[in-house]
């Protein structure tokens, strides 16, 4: 029992930070109709944003602030910074071609990708960086029963994200903001007939899920330590998957197909072997999209006749 | 829409020079060789007019695991540049970056092999890299040497024929690790993971029937380099499994393996190769095997240490193999000028074939055998100690 709420707990951790990915994904494919393969990259920068606070604060063993309100800046530091960097590509490398046929802006999503991590690569290098957290957030910390030991910091990390879920679903629901989303997302040119603003909900839309990435970016970095320009790749695309998974465009949807690939994958690895780790969970997504091709929690588009 | 247009100035220039900064294009390459070569000229005299040419270096200069190939090349430069003074020779040398990656040593390789001025290559670093190249190099009749290609198949295939490596094979480093396991650690059961490269997989598959020869139970997992989480695996860890065999390039992802281990509270000692002999892998009581000796700790070794502890200050074990293997190819192109000649690949190739070297960098003699493999190649192995510094425990 202690071995699967272990495996469970590890599932969660990583699972929660391909949900918070995979919410941006599915909020700018809601507004948009856009996969914004640049998303991963945000994720990125928003754990080199982080490494860099604490940097700025004296480094990992020697913090000149205590840990809550060091945190505090990382979030918000990652959050905002990162938040208005989605914002920036949104107003000059999308919009321009909001009304292009859907190729265009795919392909400069994927541009948009490639210029951020080697923009990053050519200011920072390409060395691994090291958040080094177990310096000022102990392992002792935590729930330690017998065999099973789970780390405050993914206590935090899990806790967190739930949170943020809680709150997006709440904004996205009961907000005049969250109306506007929604409404730009059924129909765009209706929307802005009835006198939404659409270019500050769709930069709105852009903030807040780059800002989840950026915070996802200093969770991940938080959790296991280790940090490089590359890193995004791989986590975006676990993510998107988790996206599709859960029904692109759904919230909640984004949340659970997350959830379910950083769960599948711990415990694959836990009870049968990391080798097959990949293949076995990969292949069970792609029977369940055959079994439901909107995805889980994704709605089937009405067919006009 | 003035600042639209310098935004999109901006990027376009960031994405040009980011473009140039990742790859090996020839813009880098000629960059390197022209400070190089001034540098060269200089110190070689009249006599370099009779003996200029160009060999290659492939190192995973960016990539996850730049920090390897950026000590490779430095040492690779430091060769050249000493090489070049002792010899009078003018070569000058041509970075290609690979990234670890075999396709982009592929196309690295096709620009090099293009290039008539160039008569020999110094890499790749990777094995995975050297069976992607080895017969395209072959076709050229070019040859390469490996400073960190240690899978046994590179020689025995007979698909690389222009290849050779200045280090140890796999099936010498890796039964040698598992001896030492066995006989030092005494475990009853042990992890092995594997990080889905050539050069992992090759050493895991040499390592695994000693391991089960000697009654241990072995649980064979495997781990894409790119992971960083390494949680799910280390819960497997049972009390019982008091090794971690982690023969891996990334020494990031085996700290973090560290980390996960003392996070779950677990106590197995982590036993590294090669890749993890680096200042970003330091879990004290962890082993490290490597085909490359500590050269601070060899007296001839002083003034190659006091250069390289200026140009590469965290030098590790993946440079001084290089050094010698820049080293035997300078000297083939020396040897070749002497002889009257001008270096061609064909006649390069023959010398480095005819390599004698009583001594090395390495703290061994250099000499190949009819496959290309070093003959006597050494093993070493350390230990870190609490303050995260290796330690020597034995070599062979």
């Amino acid at each position: 029992m202690h071995f699967f709420i272990q495996e469970l707990v590890n599932g969660l951790t990583q699972g929660s930070l391909y949900a918070l990915i995979a919410l941006g994904y599915s909020m700018v494919y809601g507004v948009l109709k856009l996969l914004n393969f640049a998303h991963g990259d945000l994720y990125m920068v928003g754990a080199f944003v982080g490494y860099f606070v604490i940097q700025w604060f004296g480094g990992s063993t020697a913090l000149s602030i205590p840990v809550p309100l060091l945190l505090l800046f990382m979030f918000l530091a990652a959050g905002g910074g990162v938040g208005m960097l989605g914002v920036a590509i949104e107003r000059f490398a999308y919009r321009p071609l909001r009304d292009a046929p859907r190729i265009a802006p795919l392909i400069t999503a994927l541009g948009v990708s490639f210029l951020l991590e080697n923009t990053m690569l050519l200011l920072f290098g390409a060395s691994y960086r090291d958040y080094n957290t177990s310096a000022f957030i102990s392992f002792n910390t935590g729930i330690h029963i017998g065999p099973l030991n789970i780390d405050l910091v993914q206590l935090m990390v899990i806790g967190l994200s739930v949170l943020l879920m809680i709150g997006l679903t709440l904004l996205v629901a009961r907000t005049k903001l969250g109306r506007q989303m929604r409404a730009v997302s059924a129909d765009r040119e209706a929307a802005e007939m009835l006198g939404i603003d659409v270019n500050y909900t769709i930069a709105a839309t852009f903030f807040i899920g780059s800002a989840l990435a950026g915070i996802a970016g200093v969770m991940d970095g938080l959790a296991y330590n280790n940090i490089y320009t590359l890193m995004g790749f791989i986590a975006g695309l676990k993510a998107f998957t988790a996206a599709v998974v859960g029904g692109i465009g759904s919230i909640p949807g984004a949340m659970l197909g997350g959830m379910l690939i950083g769960i599948a994958e711990s415990m694959v690895t836990g009870y049968i072997s990391s080798t097959y780790t990949n293949l076995i969970v990969f292949g069970i997504l792609i029977v369940m999209m055959l079994v439901r091709p909107s995805g889980l929690l994704g709605k089937v588009p009405l067919q006009k006749v | 829409m003035k600042v639209r247009i310098s935004l999109a100035a901006m990027a376009l220039t960031a994405l040009v020079a980011a473009g140039c900064g990742s790859s090996s294009s020839s813009s880098t390459s000629s960059a390197s060789s022209s400070s190089g070569s001034s540098t060269q000229a200089a110190a070689s005299g009249s006599s370099s007019k009779s003996c200029t040419t160009s060999i290659g270096i492939e190192a995973p200069i960016t990539g996850q695991v730049a920090v390897l190939g950026d000590e490779q090349l430095a040492f690779a430069q430091l060769a050249v540049a000493a090489d070049n003074k002792a010899n009078g020779t003018n070569i000058t040398l041509v970075q290609g970056d690979t990234q670890l990656m075999p396709a982009q040593a592929t196309t690295v390789t096709q620009q090099f092999t293009s290039n008539s001025k160039m008569v020999a290559v110094v890499g790749p670093a990777g094995s995975q890299e050297v069976e992607a190249v080895g017969p395209l190099f072959g076709r050229a009749g070019m040859a390469f040497i490996s400073g960190s290609a240690t899978n046994p198949t590179l020689t025995t295939s007979g698909k690389n024929p222009t290849f050779f490596r200045v280090v140890s094979r796999d099936d010498v480093q890796g039964p040698e690790d598992a001896r030492f396991v066995i006989s030092h650690l005494h475990p009853k059961a042990l992890m092995i993971v594997d990080d889905q490269e050539v050069y992992s997989t090759g050493l895991v598959a040499s390592m695994i029937p000693v391991f089960k020869a000697a009654g241990i139970k072995v649980d064979h997992e495997s781990v894409s380099q790119k992971v960083t989480d390494f949680s799910s695996l280390v819960a497997k860890v049972t009390p019982q499994t008091t090794v971690v065999v982690l023969p891996w390039q990334v020494a990031a992802n085996g700290e973090q393996f560290g980390k996960d281990l003392q996070q779950e509270h677990k106590n197995a000692t982590i036993v590294g190769t090669d890749g993890m002999q680096s200042s970003s892998f330091t879990i004290p009581g962890s082993y490290v095997s490597a085909f490359g000796p500590d050269i601070t700790a060899i007296p001839s070794d002083a003034t190659l240490v006091a250069a390289a502890k200026v140009k590469y200050p965290k030098f590790g074990t993946f440079g001084p193999p290089v050094y010698a293997a820049t080293h035997v190819i300078d000297d083939a192109i020396a040897s070749v000028c002497k002889s009257g000649q001008t270096p061609t690949r064909a006649n390069v190739l023959a010398a480095i074939k005819a390599t004698n070297e009583p001594t090395s960098v390495l703290g061994q003699p250099i000499k190949f055998d009819s496959k290309g493999d070093l003959i006597n190649a050494k093993w070493f192995l350390f230990k870190i100690n609490s303050t995260g510094k290796y330690v020597l425990v034995t070599n062979s």
